[in-house]
């Protein structure tokens, strides 16, 4: 077989849409000399074979799903979009018969006749298939949960609709996904397929085009599928493959209910299988050699084709003892798959974006081996139909290819190798038509191969690229990394608003270049109750892509922190950036190059190849803005952040006690604003030795007093630092996001009662605040540096110096009384009632700031 | 107009506030124009563009901040939506509810009670509006009319329970004790909208004149079919007296026949059912109801009466009038069912009614010629219009082809009953085991037993019935073997690897195939009887008494053959042993055999037991005085 080489014939190129026709709806009947052609476009064209030209054009309402010629009634039905059911008498004569014009010019060279709506003989908005047998409409209708099939009389051209025509309907056990907002429903990708089987016999439909749809099979096998009632009946069986997978069947006869009342699904449709995926083409084949003597070739095989190339073919068959059984068989063709056709002698046509195929489903003595396809070279076939005017013992194929080109392909057999003949002046034109027509073909496929090609490179290389990158960054754990990311925080005016930014820099320094696919992840978690170690922050993720990042290249990109629409800023901030690869982004278009007529086209990749998460994360950094990195100094010269007077927030106590009323700690802070005026500030004090901070400080502060070093130092992050490194301060007067205002004070004392060897040298850092709540992120933020700072004296190995410890011991002691207090009082928080809780949520304030305000030293 | 649509003052809200009302008011006038239109695509057309039009208001409403002002226009375009969409598909579905809800979100939301709806379902909101309601006296009248579609569909989706609430929550506290929901949708008083409010498809108050008649029908025909007779009439009673379009008073009126036919009340019940067929409209329950009824009565003759009558009545296609545009009764009536007292089937299931009964009643000329007008209206293909067999409900296929041939035989036409069975070979000849091959293993005594339906017996049986009628012999008696060669085939474990008929799994039982052989046997028996060949035929009768030991005929066969060679003392004590057996309760063995067996049984039932048996027992007494 493997001489099979087609002899492709082009007849007329259609218009088709940018990127290619879909595959699924475009249509190809063949009539006789006449073609009848849909390419999912409002139109429908009839072409005549014989004169090489296009005669009709059909404008219809909506957009062609279908078409069913009745040979018979000489009558063309028509599925539109979101309409119904046409249907056209083709003895009319509408059409003029123009002069005659190469088909191959492309755009209609025949008027366009627009289609009345008088023609419509089914108006129903939700119809997705349907099929026409002898007397009877068989249509397939969405409804909102489930599919419908629909029995109707078979309504004539030129009819009027008849509500009253339908006489049989039962519902499909598959839910469809719901409809869209108020009931609009969706267009479907994938349409389901209906086909008519019916059994040998006289009371067989005829009339019916070769390829429309409609298949006899051979007793045994209609028995055996559909049951002895429906043999016995001769009843037309109609088969049924969803967008879902399932190939279900109803008999015909039996889909007769009184009254177009719906029957019962259970006792009427029965499910014969299920593909798993879209069913696109369901047919029927002769394997079996026939038995001489015998006359109608009945198929004897069952296939149905799903649209990633799962096949299954049903056969009837004798066990051992003699009992008929079904012999079922899944195959995988290469697909995805495009439209299919069944042909003589058990071939089984079906086409892929690359290629058309042909499978042999009888295959000598072993009629069930793994099938083997053997490629035609012609590629994107949307639609086939087997045409009936093929010469003996060969096959002829209508086909339509994506780029809208009408061809046929005739398959000989038998046909020998080419050999030389001699060229007679006669077939000499015709010859080079062929061989012209033959390089049309190739050329398109080697141009649809080329690009699935190309993008496969690009999509390698872009691979590789990232391969770099993250080897470069994963490989760096320790010193600099190639590629950074710092954060710095500032206030500015956004709108109407001061807000807190942070100022990301992304620095690549490694010789990679960071391309498409790449994101800078940067995730913003404001821990609202840091205090509160069982509750977790919120989280916001920014995702920005960096759409071209060469070597030594930056990018800066600034985003808010706060406060948000409730006027709220819970310091600290914990921002991470991270780098992103998307393998979706760079690979989806490559991972399915075959399927480029896909609709839509970045519906899904094939399952199991993209992993879980889809990329590829690479953390850089993390930083945390603290309530140190976000005070302001309106009180100090440089910088002017505000004017004076537009304090904010501040100046309104109502407005401050409400936005603290609705803050995380509500009860808490409810008496603050009057405190502000009216208590003392809440107040806290750490104090350091002055050898740990000048050893941490190093030469950089030899020159200066130790508390305004010890202050710049705090303030190292904030944009204040210059001003007070300029004018030396040991104090400052902050204001916090929220416009409460905060102090730092720095002076140094000096401790007696800890050292035996004499009174220590020691820095007091006193916060002083009317909100308490700042006062607490302050001091959070103090002791959160001071731990770093001792964490990094301790690995430098300084010795402290000589201690008594009998006193550290006792303020050991107390602190952990004073904890076990808290720990209890908050135990007792949670089940009291509102009275109870006020008293213990007084008793614990005092107990914190007992716990604050400790004379213990950090050395 | 684009103008008028921004929203800068108090007076530009008005103006966009009419521009909206009007915007419905024309499209329910549209809505009415398409109702009077017959043309039915420029209808369909037309309710369409009424729909999406809908739709787009509902989208421009609902676009903006909820406030008190448009909530009652609001509420009323969200209601003409739903009962256009309802009545379009013919139904009310659970796609309706994100609609209602969507309504109740809106309401809530200018009270700034957005946590209720992340709370609750349909039931909680329908709470926390109707509680927010009572401050906003405006939004009444369009609510309750919401919550009347809302109320439809919960009887559509049968969810009683919260229909209750929410009638026991409209109603206000005074009725809250009631827990009967007619008494509360009696007592559902709707408030009149105002004159001036905007147009309505359909307004509150003929709805819930809807919802009552429709639920009183569920109920009735529920009470109907789970047995409490009473209950059942006064529910339908009461859905008969409400608002009813003609289609749904028949089957009322059909309801309630049958439901005084059980309560032993006939011609009460005559009386509806001549209510019923007065009309216009649909025949098909009324008649089918009449011919229960006479069948309960004993009047054969009116009975296949009836059933010709329904025949005749279902032979008409009824093409219904394009619906209305509002929600009628019909809509919210259960599907239909066919275990519902009320279904009447299609024409050729009301003609195997007809056949059978026929067969039934011996009025066999009728039933072969019925038998014959089913098979032809089941098999011509050329008929414009099929008719489904009657199966499910209904014997299978096969068996409808045994009962024709029955009721053939019967008539006195065995020619014909050949034919029948030759036609139900030939159709399903390639669905038999491979025959040669098996007819060789038989022969070889091959141990597997293939599976054969029963039904393929039966035909061999009936057969071999025509040819005895017919008068050969020969070949009677070899269908009565081939016959029973494929019974003696046949394990009644053997189950179904085959192609199985729709309903074949009834009648495979043990009992049937018992029956068969016993039936197989006695028939050929009765030809060896015939033949003259007693000997053969006492083979035969005391094979079948042990194949089947509970079929008396058998046993009699068995008796009078060895009365007639003379056998006395066996014949005495078999007769001794048949004696103690017919004093013990006799268990109905042919209760569940199918017709076609069960008229073949009649057939070959000696004609003279009680006077053999009368017999027997002076001959006894006689031999005692000896």
């Amino acid at each position: 077989m493997a001489g099979l080489a087609p002899r492709v014939e082009y007849l007329a190129g259609f218009c088709c849409p940018l990127g290619g026709l879909a595959a699924g709806k475009p249509r190809v009947l063949c009539h006789g000399a006449e073609i009848f052609l849909s390419t999912g476009s409002e139109l429908v064209y009839v072409y005549d074979r014989d004169g090489r030209l296009l005669t009709a054009v059909y404008k219809f309402p909506g957009r062609v799903w279908h078409l069913e010629l009745l040979a018979l009634g000489r009558a063309l039905y028509v599925l539109c979009a979101r309409s119904g059911i046409y249907c056209l008498s083709l003895d009319q004569d509408g059409r003029n018969d123009r002069d005659n014009q190469d088909g191959e010019a492309g755009e209609p060279p025949a008027p366009v006749i627009p289609v009345d709506p008088g023609a419509c003989v089914l108006p129903d908005a939700t119809l997705c298939a349907f099929t026409v047998l002898d007397n009877v409409l068989v249509a397939l209708a969405q409804g909102p949960a489930q599919w419908k099939l629909q029995l109707f009389e078979r309504p004539c051209p030129g009819q009027d609709p008849r509500p009253g025509g339908q006489i049989g309907e039962v519902e499909l056990s598959t839910c469809t996904p719901p409809s869209g907002s108020l009931g609009e429903p969706a267009a479907p990708c994938f349409l389901p397929v209906l086909c008519c089987a019916s059994p040998p016999g006289p009371g067989v439909p005829h009339g019916h085009v070769q390829g429309s749809g409609g298949v006899t099979l051979e007793e045994a096998l209609f028995g055996l599928l559909f049951g002895a009632d429906a043999s016995l009946l001769e009843s037309p069986v109609i088969l049924c493959g969803l967008p879902d997978g399932q190939l279900c069947c109803v008999v015909l006869k039996t889909l007769v209910t009184s009254r177009s009342a719906p029957g019962d699904p259970k006792a009427l449709v029965k499910i014969l299988h299920h593909l798993e995926e879209p069913v696109i083409f369901i047919g029927a084949v002769r394997t079996e050699p026939l038995a001489e003597a015998t006359g109608d070739a009945h198929s004897d095989c069952l296939v149905a084709l799903g649209h990633h190339g799962r096949t299954l073919a049903i056969k009837a068959s004798w066990d051992e003892v003699g009992h008929l059984v079904p012999e079922l068989r899944e195959y995988c063709l290469p697909g995805p798959l495009l439209c299919a056709a069944c042909g003589e002698g058990g071939r089984l046509y079906h086409s892929t974006p690359s290629d058309l195929c042909v499978a042999h489903l009888a295959q000598g003595g072993s009629p069930w081996d793994p099938m083997q396809p053997t490629g035609l070279s012609v590629c994107s076939v949307v639609t086939l139909s087997v045409s009936s005017r093929a010469p003996e013992g060969s096959t002829e194929l209508l086909a339509l290819s994506a780029r809208g080109r009408l061809m046929t392909c005739l398959l000989d057999p038998h046909s020998e190798a080419p050999c030389p003949t001699r060229v007679t002046v006669a077939n000499a034109g015709r010859k080079i038509k062929e061989l012209l027509s033959g390089i049309g073909t190739v050329s398109e496929r080697v141009s649809s191969l080329k690009k699935a090609v190309d993008q496969r490179n690009e999509a390698l290389a872009c691979l590789n690229e990232a391969m770099n990158v993250s080897c470069a960054l994963l490989s760096s754990r320790e010193g600099p990394r190639p590629i950074s990311c710092s954060v710095t925080p500032a206030w500015s005016r956004l709108q109407l608003q001061d807000v807190l930014t942070a100022t990301c820099l992304l620095e690549n320094s490694s010789s990679f270049s960071l391309d498409r696919g790449w994101a800078l992840c940067v995730q913003v978690l404001s821990s609202a109750r840091a205090l509160d170690l069982d509750s977790a922050g919120s989280a916001v993720t920014y995702t920005i892509p960096l759409d071209q990042l060469g070597p030594g290249g930056r990018r800066e990109v600034t985003l808010p922190l706060g406060p948000g629409e409730d006027g709220s800023l819970d310091l600290p901030v914990t921002v991470s950036c991270a780098l992103f690869y998307s393998l979706r982004e760079v690979l989806g278009g490559a991972l399915a190059p075959r399927d480029p007529f896909e609709e839509p086209p970045s519906e899904e990749c094939p399952p199991g190849v993209l992993p879980e998460q889809e990329g590829v994360c690479l953390p850089l950094s993390e930083h945390t803005v603290d309530m140190l990195q976000g005070l302001r100094f309106p009180g100090l010269a440089a910088p002017p952040v505000r004017a004076p007077g537009q304090l904010g927030p501040a100046g309104d106590p109502v407005h401050t006690f409400l936005q603290t009323c609705r803050g995380p700690g509500g009860q808490l802070a409810g008496p603050e604003s009057l405190r502000a005026k009216y208590l003392p500030p809440s107040v806290a004090t750490i104090r350091v030795s002055a050898e740990l901070l000048r050893a941490a400080f190093g030469d950089s502060h030899a020159g200066g007093p130790l508390c305004s070093a010890t202050l710049q130092w705090l303030l190292a992050e904030n944009t204040a630092a210059d001003v007070v490194r300029a004018q030396a301060l040991s104090s400052v007067q902050g204001v916090a996001p929220d416009g409460a205002d905060i102090r730092l004070i720095i002076r140094e004392v000096s401790v007696t009662d800890l050292c035996p060897a004499g009174p220590l040298q020691a820095v007091e850092i006193q916060l002083e605040s009317s909100s308490l709540a700042n006062m607490c992120r302050a001091h959070h933020a103090v002791v959160g540096r001071l731990q770093r700072l001792v964490v990094q004296q301790a690995a430098r190995g300084s010795s402290p110096p000589d201690l008594r410890l009998q006193y550290l011991h006792q303020i050991q002691a107390n602190h952990e009384t004073l904890l076990r207090e808290v720990q209890t009082l908050r135990d007792r928080l949670c089940t009291e009632d509102e009275a109870g809780s006020c008293a213990t949520a007084q008793r614990l304030l005092q107990v914190y700031k007992q716990l604050r305000s400790p004379s213990l030293l950090l050395l | 107009m684009a103008h008028k649509t921004l929203l800068g003052s108090s007076t530009s809200h008005d103006s966009c506030l009419d521009l909206w009302r009007e915007k419905n008011d024309q499209l329910v006038r549209q809505a009415k124009v398409a109702q009077n239109l017959s043309l039915s695509l420029r209808r369909q057309q037309l309710v369409q563009d009424v729909l999406e039009g809908l739709r787009g208001l509902l989208h421009s409403l609902q676009g903006l901040p909820a406030t008190v002002s448009v909530l009652p226009l609001e509420l009323t375009v969200i209601c003409n939506f739903i009962t256009l969409r309802a009545s379009l598909a013919q139904g009310f579905t659970e796609d309706l509810a994100p609609d209602i809800q969507r309504g109740l979100e809106r309401v809530l939301e200018t009270q700034e009670q957005q946590e209720a709806r992340l709370e609750h379902r349909l039931r909680g909101l329908w709470d926390s509006v109707l509680h927010v309601s009572s401050l906003l006296p405006e939004l009444l009248p369009a609510l309750h009319h919401l919550a009347g579609l809302q109320a439809a569909l919960w009887l559509s989706t049968d969810r009683l329970e919260d229909l209750t609430l929410l009638l026991q929550t409209l109603n206000g506290s005074e009725s809250s004790a009631s827990e009967e929901l007619l008494l509360l949708l009696k007592t559902w008083r709707p408030p009149v909208e105002t004159s001036d409010a905007p147009l309505t498809l359909q307004d509150a108050r003929s709805l819930r004149d809807v919802l009552l008649t429709a639920f009183a029908y569920r109920q009735g025909l529920r009470e109907l079919i789970t047995g409490s007779l009473p209950r059942a009439l006064s529910s339908l009673h009461e859905a008969a007296s409400g608002l009813c379009p003609r289609p749904v008073l028949v089957q009322v009126y059909t309801a309630l026949a049958t439901c005084l036919r059980k309560m032993g009340k006939p011609q009460r019940a005559l009386l509806y059912l001549v209510e019923a067929v007065k009309g216009e409209s649909i025949w098909g329950p009324p008649l089918l109801e009449a011919s229960r009824l006479y069948q309960q009565l004993g009047n054969t003759a009116a009975e296949i009466e009836s059933l010709e009558l329904l025949v005749e009545a279902l032979s008409v296609t009824h093409i219904p009038e394009a619906p209305q545009l509002l929600i009628e009764v019909e809509l919210l009536l259960p599907p239909p069912d066919p275990a519902s007292p009320l279904h009447c089937g299609t024409q050729s299931q009301a003609k195997y009614l007809l056949a059978s009964r026929c067969l039934q009643t011996r009025r066999v000329e009728d039933a072969a010629e019925h038998y014959l007008d089913l098979l032809a209206l089941l098999l011509d293909g050329s008929e414009p219009k099929f008719s489904p067999p009657p199966c499910p409900p209904g014997p299978c296929v096969p068996e409808v082809f045994l009962e024709a041939a029955v009721a053939l035989i019967q008539a006195g036409r065995a020619q014909d009953a050949l034919t029948v069975c030759e036609e139900l070979l030939s159709r399903t000849s390639s669905l038999l085991p491979k025959r040669p091959r098996l007819w060789e293993d038989a022969r070889k005594g091959t141990k597997e037993s293939p599976h054969c339906s029963p039904w393929i017996s039966a035909i061999y049986l009936l057969q071999g019935q025509a040819w005895v009628q017919l008068g050969a012999q020969k070949e009677a008696v070899s269908e009565f073997s081939r016959c029973l060669e494929l019974l003696f085939q046949v394990t009644p474990k053997d189950k179904e690897p085959g192609p199985a008929s729709s309903c074949e799994h009834g009648c495979t039982s043990d009992v049937v195939l018992q029956q068969l052989r016993a039936a197989a046997l006695i028939s050929r028996g009765l030809e060896w009887v015939a033949g003259g060949q007693d000997n053969k035929a006492l083979q035969d009768f005391l094979l079948s008494v042990q194949v089947c030991p509970g079929n008396q005929d058998a046993s009699f066969h068995l008796l009078q053959t060895l009365r007639r060679l003379d056998r006395r003392d066996e014949a005495i004590a078999f007769w001794q042993r048949l004696e103690a057996q017919t004093d013990l309760p006799q268990e109905n063995a042919t209760w569940s055999l199918p017709l076609y067996l069960e008229t073949y049984l009649d057939w070959i039932r000696p004609p003279d037991r009680e006077a053999l048996l009368e017999e027997f027992r002076t001959s006894l007494l006689t031999c005692d005085l000896k």
